[in-house]
């Protein structure tokens, strides 16, 4: 058996270079859908690196010590993610709470530099909070149908029943909604909208934009692990690798032809979405 | 050697042999240095290895009046 240390920093290393790909791909997809070439499918992962190399500045409105440690915080928060994830398989009430200090991260990195982009992307923050509940939503009805929210016990469940997907779509289809909700350039995206240039990334440059990137590839190769192991059951690495291919080429897709919402409504529609899904897959349940 | 450079030195060393430690720990000692040591080792790594500006370019930096938001 492979020592854990090893273990997680391999996953570790696995969900940063395939999830850049995956970003590099859905933006890829993005522009070829807006009729433009678009940069390489590599170029996200490049990026990544490239910026630990450049001249960073820290503004002189940044609280500093806090500006820096955020950064730092939003990267332990998705190793913890990769290590819950991947590595432990273990319960997925550790990966809601993973989403809810993230939604914290996006908060105090926006207030930390200083800039109004910041502070507004940091007050949109705790809005978009609401549009965590269809995650919470999914977690309650996955236990009612299954009894556990134990990743390992989920995959066997579904290796006896068969996947999730199946028997619970409109829980699936709120999952999905939070994927959606997680992609670049989203129409549900309003702490990173381009009124507010990069939200709460804006005023982060240099190396500490290259860990920012580092991470935000580790979130989004670990949120589509979650749902795929979710709602798709004991899929291989095979299944894995194609069901993220995609679903970041879908959500290229919804991004690209989608207009970004406002705050109010982005939110309004993220939670209708959850209530009616709820809703649903309760009535199904009973029946 | 500035103040930053030293810190970040000792921040790499003291994550690498975090991390190095953790290879020999038990389960939960493991998982502490991991999320702990991880993002620490990364951020000394950039630390170190961000270009700096020439003292001429960091004057200019300093100096250039402060538009306001």
């Amino acid at each position: 058996m492979m020592n854990l240390m090893a273990n997680i920093i391999i996953n570790v290393l696995i969900a940063f270079i395939f999830g850049s790909l995956l970003l590099g791909l859905h933006r890829k997809v993005m522009a070829r859908v807006q009729l433009r070439p678009g940069p390489p499918i590599i170029q996200y992962f490049i990026h990544s690196l490239k910026f630990f190399f450049k001249e960073t500045s820290f503004p002189d409105t940044a609280s500093l010590p806090f500006y820096v440690a955020i950064v730092v915080i939003f990267c332990g928060v998705w190793v913890t993610g990769v290590i819950v994830g991947p590595v432990l398989e273990s319960s997925l009430l550790i990966i809601f709470g993973i989403y809810a200090v993230h939604k914290i991260v996006e908060h105090n990195a926006g207030s930390s530099s200083g800039s109004p982009y910041g502070k507004l992307s940091c007050v949109r923050a705790v809005f978009s909070a609401a549009a965590e509940l269809p995650l919470f939503a999914v977690l309650a009805l996955i236990f009612l149908k299954t009894g556990t929210l134990n990743i390992s016990a989920l995959i066997s469940y579904q290796a006896v029943h068969g996947p999730l997907i199946l028997s619970m779509p409109l829980a699936a289809i709120m999952f999905f909604t939070l994927i959606i909700s997680k992609s670049p350039y989203n129409p549900f995206c309003i702490t990173k909208a381009k009124d507010l240039i990069t939200g709460f990334e804006t005023e982060h440059f240099g190396f500490l934009r290259g860990f920012l990137m580092f991470t935000d590839s580790v979130a989004w190769y670990m949120l589509l692990w979650v749902f795929l192991v979710c709602f798709f059951g004991p899929i291989g690495i095979l299944g894995l690798i194609i069901g993220m291919i995609v679903i970041s080429i879908i959500t290229g897709f919804i991004s690209a032809t989608t207009p970004m919402l406002n705050p109010n409504h982005s939110v309004m529609t993220q939670i209708s979405i959850a209530i009616i899904c709820t809703v649903g897959s309760i009535i199904i349940l009973l029946i | 050697m500035n103040k930053i450079k030293i810190i970040s030195y000792i921040l790499l060393v003291a994550s690498l042999l975090g991390i190095i430690c953790g290879f020999f720990t038990s389960e939960y000692v493991t998982l502490a240095l991991a999320i702990i040591c991880i993002p620490l080792f990364i951020l000394s790594f950039g630390l170190l290895n961000m270009a700096k500006p020439t003292k001429d370019e960091m004057e200019e930096r300093v100096q250039e009046p402060f538009t306001g938001y």
